[in-house]
């Protein structure tokens, strides 16, 4: 339990990796919703089950009304995902140390080995991006042969979340620690940002400052969602307008 | 009625007998485990040993494992030719289904041992590239036939050497033992 | 010890058998052992546990944009854009995204087959041929669809040999676009017919008439990195984006402002803005602007006076102003006239061929008119020879008609009149269905080919697709069948079509580009040639080839400025619109489903937008199932209460209501094109945004049955989230 002046109000960058996300110029397209779902062997649910708000997106964009007819406007199209918070609200809630704090890359994990499904996580979210398996979805063949070999595939009463395309990272990083350098700014990136046709998602590293998700956040004018509850998220968004 | 079952329980008799009903439980749960750990059956009785007396390194048929993740099975392309230049193995008995797969072009159906569940990614390239051995995980191939894994892969054996590797390097440990660099 | 059956002594027992059990099994993975078939043959480009990537062209609209494919272990798993692609630069549509799951769909047409019944492709080739061989080239007909352009190419020169009927292509994304139209309305500035280019990101401000370009419109992935441009630029303030338009679209859901005009006044509005800012400007007023009253325009299109002054005065201060018209506004009786009424308003503000104005696309290589796309009135013409009987084979590849085209235009009885019909098809939609024979394509991801980058580019792009992995079925390229089926023909077809097969084709096409100057790359050969055309997945020049000379003679042409008829009665305007996430052929991969709609979310089905104060007045609420009725016909679907649609107005979108085409498309939603009666405008695009519509209440809303959205995780207004939103 933190008290409220304990609480951190983010002026510098505490995490690793970071993302800044341009709601001006976010279509709304759906884009990155595709490739993250292809990229990490994310199920289908089906009418039924999305009916009841147990679709498995992973980022969902949000979009709402302002005012009423004829004044009505849509609100900036807002992508929503896990803000791997520096300080997660899912974290201490959990009995079986499934969602964990990783130290080495400063991302809230969730590891489905250990996850029992209590879901508690999910309550505790401020920010509702975490998915739970209702079921054991079925993907009929051969629709698993595009599956990502990088990626767990998940099966029911398990919890999973946006990991910031964990195994993207580790790639790099990889490769660069082969090839004896650092990994460079740039030179990967997450499914949602590579597929944005509007090039409305950036993602690298928070902690260096030349990075150009680093010059982005620290323009001024970036928000942190309900950064009041001192979760310390990582990414930054630009209402424009 | 269950007050009763209760009661025969507490008697020696009963107590004998909950201890006959355990001891065929446990008995038939450590087979199940045994039958698990068991070296599963291959289409081919494929000699390690004889091969690496012939001074094959293991990268030659399983290149993948300096590349990446997956070390790879040979292809059975990969296999005939050298065999299909040796006269002795080329009719044997013993490599007829060698011999039938490559000639019908169908697989073979291989059963992989040194597995580790779906949930944890391993990549092979990073251990080769940290000096480990591929006897340190995978056992003295000389002297086996068909590949056997030396001891259980399971996540305290991981962490140990993840652990010992690490030594007091307190940035590597973090690294080495966070969830997040297997499980994912 | 108690004698009492404590719930301690239940407990134990309990647990005791529970471990037991768990131990039994739990913990044994005793299934854990599965049997892997390593390559047989190891394709020696390929390496255990290493991925390899394919440049290829994506199938999923008739764009043409660049894939880089990753594939593994032979699966393709990924697609990614082609970051050297010029026409999309790495970047990808959830389309795009998704085609996997077409190329992996498990209701696939695996084999080639007779109404069902399987046969080998040497029969099949053989009916090809004597179809070719057994009827006169006149009585041969080919309807293909918008891409791929290589096999478009096949049969043109097979038609153009023999004296075949030249084929005719069609999708309903063409339909919805009003390709016709705009390619009609762009003579009037350049002088000959082809795609305007609007470069949204050069601009200033862009007045939007009903086109949704940031959806499905023509070229998406270009138009929004154009968007980017206009709000993001860090050469000049951040652009204003106005949209015109009686329902709120994806793309209006991101303008400044939103204009809802009533729908067929489109003309009006956009020569009322041009009067006024003339006016401000001062000199002699365009003569097309002079026939507007702007008292009238005012009262007949529900825009306000001073918005319409403040609209012209944007107009007549600002660089950088750009007018684009499309979709709806394009697609009713009038709708050449909006078209040209809005280009006047670029011919006004001086941005022809200028950055930021208005382009004519770059031909692509050897692009010519006949590449273009039948509009809805050439389709029709092409039914009604179907349905006489003229034609006696006709092929069908790359399309769907029998779902896609507008109820009025009866392409399912006139499939009966014609003796033969064999599809192509991949997957066996409504079209498929009604044939005669399947000889079923390969997905597009296992295809050889190429296609025409027809807007969106600078330059001219022809971008090169090939299998980044094997066929997964026992599917057959279609222009193998026709080339293997032509020389069986013998005669003129064997001499039009003197090819190995498909590939050889393709050299023979591709290589003729080796002379061009100033090419992406060059070859020493035509083998060399054709191997970087399949390394950079394509080939473009790097030269600026849009047409930038426009005269601005529109402003002195006479422009009607009469409103749309309305075709039909009732008291509701209807917008049917593709839907942005499934467009034509999405619906039958899964994951396209459960994309949220972006403005509605609704997912997995077809929905009514009916504006709330209506709804209230009608006594409809939410999910309530209701008829849609239109001089032609009828469909039901949930009624959605959408806070950004006129009163009078409702909306449908379109890309649901299959009774074919798998299990995931499949007896979902309803069909708009089935509401949309024979009415074309000027330039023969159909009049699908010219109708009116009534609505008949079935059903109150059940619970538990309606709309799968989004937003009842969070809210319509954000409620559930709190205060932050």
């Amino acid at each position: 339990m933190i008290r409220p002046e304990e609480i951190k109000m983010s002026t510098e960058e505490t995490g690793k990796w970071g993302m800044v996300i341009d709601q001006d110029i976010c279509t709304g397209c759906q884009a990155c919703v595709a490739a993250c779902a292809m990229e990490n062997n994310i199920t289908f649910v089906g009418e039924e089950d999305a009916g009841y708000g147990r679709s498995m997106h992973w980022i969902r964009i949000e979009r709402f009304w302002e005012g009423e007819y004829p004044e009505v406007k849509m609100t900036p199209q807002q992508p929503m995902l896990c803000q791997q918070c520096g300080h997660a609200t899912c974290e201490p809630v959990c009995p079986a140390f499934a969602t964990v704090h990783s130290q080495a890359e400063q991302l809230n994990l969730q590891v489905y080995n250990r996850c029992v499904g209590t879901r508690y996580c999910a309550n505790n979210c401020p920010y509702q991006v975490r998915a739970f398996n209702w079921r054991d979805y079925q993907r009929p063949e051969p629709l698993p042969n595009q599956f990502n070999p990088d990626v767990t595939v998940r099966r029911m009463g398990v919890m999973e979340k946006c990991t910031f395309c964990i195994q993207r990272i580790h790639k790099a990083q990889d490769k660069a620690k082969s090839e004896g350098r650092e990994v460079m700014d740039g030179e990967f990136t997450t499914a949602c940002a590579q597929a944005c046709p509007a090039n409305a998602i950036v993602f690298g590293r928070v902690d260096n400052p030349e990075s150009l998700v680093s010059q982005l956040s620290h323009k001024g004018h970036g928000v942190k969602h309900l950064e009041e509850l001192g979760t310390l998220p990582n990414v930054t968004y630009f209402k424009g307008g | 009625m269950i007050k009763k079952f209760f009661d025969w329980l507490k008697q020696p008799l009963g107590l004998i007998a909950v201890g006959i009903v355990f001891l065929a439980l446990f008995s038939a749960a450590t087979y199940g485990i045994y039958t698990t750990q068991q070296t599963p059956e291959q289409p081919i009785d494929f000699p390690h040993n004889k091969h690496i007396s012939f001074g094959i390194q293991c990268l030659y048929c399983h290149p993948g494992a300096s590349k990446g993740p997956a070390a790879g099975i040979p292809s059975q392309a990969k296999c005939w030719a050298c065999h299909n230049q040796i006269v002795k193995t080329r009719d044997s008995a013993l490599l007829a289904p060698l011999k039938d797969a490559v000639m019908s072009g169908e697989s073979i159906e291989w059963v992989p041992v040194a597995i580790v569940p779906d949930f944890v990614q391993f990549n092979h390239r990073a251990h080769v590239a940290a000096g480990k051995n591929c006897e340190d995980c995978h056992g003295d191939l000389t002297k086996m036939t068909i590949y056997e894994n030396p001891q259980v892969f399971n996540m305290g054996w991981c962490l140990n050497c993840h652990i010992e590797t690490a030594g007091d390097d307190q940035e590597k440990l973090i690294k080495l033992s966070d969830c997040g660099t297997c499980h994912y | 010890m108690s004698e009492q059956f404590s719930r301690r002594d239940f407990l134990k027992l309990a647990g005791l058998g529970a471990a037991t059990t768990a131990i039994l099994t739990g913990c044994g993975p005793a299934s854990r052992y599965v049997k892997r078939e390593p390559y047989q043959q190891m394709p020696e480009y390929n390496s255990v546990g290493q991925s390899t990537y394919y440049a290829t062209t994506c199938r999923e609209c008739a764009a043409g944009c660049g894939l880089v494919v990753r594939t593994y272990q032979g699966r393709a798993i990924k697609t990614e854009g082609n970051a050297s692609h010029p026409l999309n630069l790495g970047k990808t549509c959830a389309r795009g995204q998704a085609t996997l799951q077409g190329l992996y769909n498990p209701d696939r047409v695996t084999d080639p087959n007779k109404t069902g019944s399987a046969m080998e492709w040497d029969a099949a080739i053989q009916v090809v041929a004597d179809a070719l061989k057994k009827y006169k080239p006149d009585e041969i007909a080919f309807l293909m669809g918008m891409a791929p352009d290589h096999l478009f190419d096949l049969v043109t020169d097979m038609a153009n040999a023999t004296g075949m009927n030249a084929p005719i292509r069609f999708g309903a994304l063409g339909m919805f676009e009003a390709r016709a139209t705009l390619s009609k309305a762009a003579e009037t500035l350049f002088g000959q017919a082809g795609l305007p280019f609007f470069d949204v990101g050069g601009a200033q401000v862009v007045l939007s008439f009903g086109a949704n370009f940031l959806e499905t419109w023509l070229s998406p992935i270009p138009y929004t990195r154009g968007f980017t441009g206009l709000r993001e630029a860090k050469t000049k303030l951040r652009g204003k984006f106005v949209q015109f338009e009686a329902r709120m679209s994806a793309t209006g859901g991101k303008a400044d402002e939103w204009v809802p005009l009533r729908p067929g006044t489109e003309a009006l509005v956009a020569l009322a803005i041009g009067q006024i800012a003339a006016e401000i400007r001062g000199g002699a007023m365009p003569k097309a602007f002079s026939s507007v009253d702007l008292l009238d325009v005012a009262s007949k299109s529900g825009v306000k006076l001073e918005a319409l002054e403040h609209l012209g005065e944007l107009v007549a201060t600002t660089n950088g102003v750009l007018a684009i018209p499309g979709g709806p506004a394009l697609g009713q009786s009038n709708g050449l006239a909006v078209a040209e009424a809005v280009l006047a308003l670029n011919a006004f503000a001086e941005n022809i061929g200028k950055p930021g104005g208005v382009y004519l696309s770059a031909l692509a290589p050897n692009q010519t008119e006949a590449n273009r796309p039948a509009s809805a009135k050439e389709m029709q013409e092409f039914v009604e020879k179907m349905a006489s009987g003229a034609f006696k084979v006709l092929f069908v590849h790359g399309v769907n008609p029998v779902f896609e085209l507008p109820k009025s235009i009866d392409f399912k009885s006139a499939m009966g009149s014609v003796e033969q019909v064999i599809s192509f098809a991949t997957f066996p939609d409504e079209t498929s269905a009604e044939a005669d024979y399947i000889f079923p394509d390969h997905h597009g991801l296992e295809s050889w080919g190429y296609q025409r980058v027809a807007t969106g580019t600078a330059q001219p792009v022809l971008s090169g697709a090939q299998p980044v992995v094997s066929p997964f079925y026992n599917t057959r390229a279609t222009a193998d069948v026709l080339i293997a089926a032509a020389q069986l023909a013998g005669g003129k077809f064997a001499e039009a079509l003197p090819y190995k097969d498909e590939v050889e084709f393709l050299q023979t096409k591709v290589s003729s580009l080796m002379s061009e100057s100033d090419g992406s790359f060059t070859a020493p050969d035509a083998f060399t040639f054709m191997a970087y055309f399949q390394q950079y997945g394509g080939w473009w020049k790097n030269t600026d080839a849009r047409l930038s000379s426009g005269t601005s003679g529109i402003l002195n042409a006479n422009i009607s400025a009469e409103e749309a008829q309305f075709a039909g009665e009732g008291e509701f305007f209807f917008v049917p619109f593709v839907s942005p996430t499934l467009a034509e052929a999405g619906a039958n991969k899964p994951w396209l489903q459960e994309l949220p709609d972006p403005t509605t979310t609704v997912m997995w089905n077809t929905w009514v937008e009916i504006n709330p104060e209506t709804a209230h007045e009608l006594g409809l609420h939410n999910d309530d199932m209701v008829k849609v009725i239109s001089e032609v016909g009828e469909v039901q679907a949930y009624v959605y209460l959408y806070p950004a649609i006129r009163p009078d107005t409702i909306a449908m979108p379109f890309g649901q209501g299959h009774t074919a085409y798998g299990r995931y498309a499949e007896n979902r939603g309803a069909n708009p094109a089935n509401l949309l009666g024979g009415h074309f405008n000027e330039a023969g695009d159909l009049a699908f945004a010219g109708m009116r519509v009534k609505i008949e209440k079935i059903s109150s809303a059940v619970s538990g049955v309606g709309l799968s959205r989004m937003e009842s995780r969070m809210g319509v207004y954000g409620e559930a989230l709190g205060e932050e939103h």
